[in-house]
């Protein structure tokens, strides 16, 4: 069984090896939308989110103008898979 | 060892922009996010990382040049992955059931209007007729039968809710619990699709006689002192009626007998009863058996603690 995760901001760095300052502008682009956003308290989409972003931006060598656009097709192919999976 | 050059399609003397360079093709062609449910992608991304990590940077390319990047630095990376980044879920997989961010997406998508975009107008295509048309609802239903019933099989008519009869073939040594799916019996597609199925889920009451063991029945039956000490043939209950058993002289409690085909199943291949006897003392003893049993006692005494 998975049980929620929930982690702080410092957590997070640790985890995915990614500076605080890269996530708080990811928090200021709205590109992730944290469970908890007053006290940015993270849960496994959240970080799942964060690791995704700073890999298309570092490794894709994707522009910050370019994110939002992926980011958004991602999710409609995810909504999309997720409907002929049920249907 | 793979062979990062190898995996990421690079000679030795690759530029490290070159390794980055054929890394980020790797990464865009086969990124999980990308390729969702792709195993096939989802392993290729994931051989080219690893070969990322081994040659990626000026440090660790020039250890694996050296050959020092041995089994162990490969454990000990292997390790870090498993406790680092590595444990982590995928963000496909955290949007897979659920997840709150294509949830936002997820109302008012409308599939099958995306469906009539990509194949409608060509001739509307076999597939996109099975895709869009969904099947009714699978309904379960709960059917109790008695033991007898599940064990030698049987028939039963049950009417569903919608006013439909449904005849109900139990097969022969059906289990407690166990579904029977019948096909196209359920709810009615609201969009011209298949209909559901009716699944029946039998519950087998248990039985105060009998008690299963696989393809055997097992059963107690009481005999008196009498019966054990002489011998007898007693009535039993088996799952087809009464049958008389021989008691041999001298049986016991705890003695078990066999009866051959009456265990669960049909024709041949059916179990067999295995009977438990239990010895039973009358339940009022009178002076006159006691005086009776105080001369044959003295005659015929044993000791029942001593094993043979």
């Amino acid at each position: 069984m998975n049980l929620p995760l929930r982690r702080r901001l410092e957590e997070v760095c640790q985890r995915c090896g990614i500076e605080e300052e890269i996530i708080r502008q990811f928090l200021q682009e709205e590109w992730i939308h944290p469970i908890d956003l007053e006290h940015n308290i993270f849960d496994d989409e959240d970080i799942a989110r964060i690791a995704l972003i700073s890999e298309l931006r570092d490794e894709f060598g994707i522009n910050d103008e370019a994110i939002p656009v992926i980011l958004h097709l991602i999710d409609q192919l995810n909504v999309l898979h997720r409907k002929l999976k049920s249907s | 060892m793979d062979d990062p050059y190898k995996i990421l399609g690079i000679s030795k003397d690759a530029s490290l922009a070159d390794i980055k360079k054929a890394y980020r093709g790797f990464a865009k062609k086969y990124h999980p996010d990308l390729n969702p449910g792709n195993k096939e992608a989802e392993a290729k991304f994931k051989a080219a990382s690893h070969a990322f990590d081994l040659i990626g940077t000026e440090e660790a390319k020039r250890k694996f040049d050296r050959g020092e990047t041995d089994e162990q630095q490969r454990h000990a990376y292997e390790e870090s992955k498993k406790n680092g980044r590595g444990k982590q879920r995928s963000y496909y997989n955290t949007q897979q059931d659920t997840g709150r961010y294509s949830d936002q997406f997820s109302e008012g998508f409308d599939t099958e209007g995306l469906f009539d975009q990509l194949f409608g107008g060509r001739g509307a295509s076999h597939r996109s007729r099975a895709t869009s048309q969904k099947a009714g609802e699978d309904q379960l239903y709960h059917l109790e039968v008695e033991f007898i019933e599940a064990a030698l099989g049987s028939t039963k008519v049950i009417t569903l809710p919608s006013g439909k009869r449904l005849e109900i073939k139990i097969p022969a040594g059906i289990e407690d619990g166990k579904k029977l799916k019948f096909k196209g019996l359920g709810g009615e597609s609201r969009s011209k699709g298949p209909a559901g199925d009716v699944y029946v889920q039998l519950g087998v009451k248990s039985s105060d006689v009998f008690k299963r063991e696989g393809k055997d029945i097992h059963s107690e039956v009481a005999v008196s002192f009498f019966e054990a000490l002489l011998g007898a043939d007693i009535p039993v209950p088996t799952l087809d009626g009464q049958v008389l058993l021989k008691i041999h002289s001298g049986a016991t409690t705890g003695s078990k007998l066999r009866v051959k085909n009456k265990g669960i199943g049909t024709g041949d291949q059916r179990g067999n009863q295995i009977v438990t006897l239990k010895v039973v003392m009358p339940k009022v003893v009178d002076q006159a058996l006691k005086d009776e049993m105080q001369n044959l006692a003295q005659k015929y005494s044993y000791d029942p603690r001593i094993s043979s």
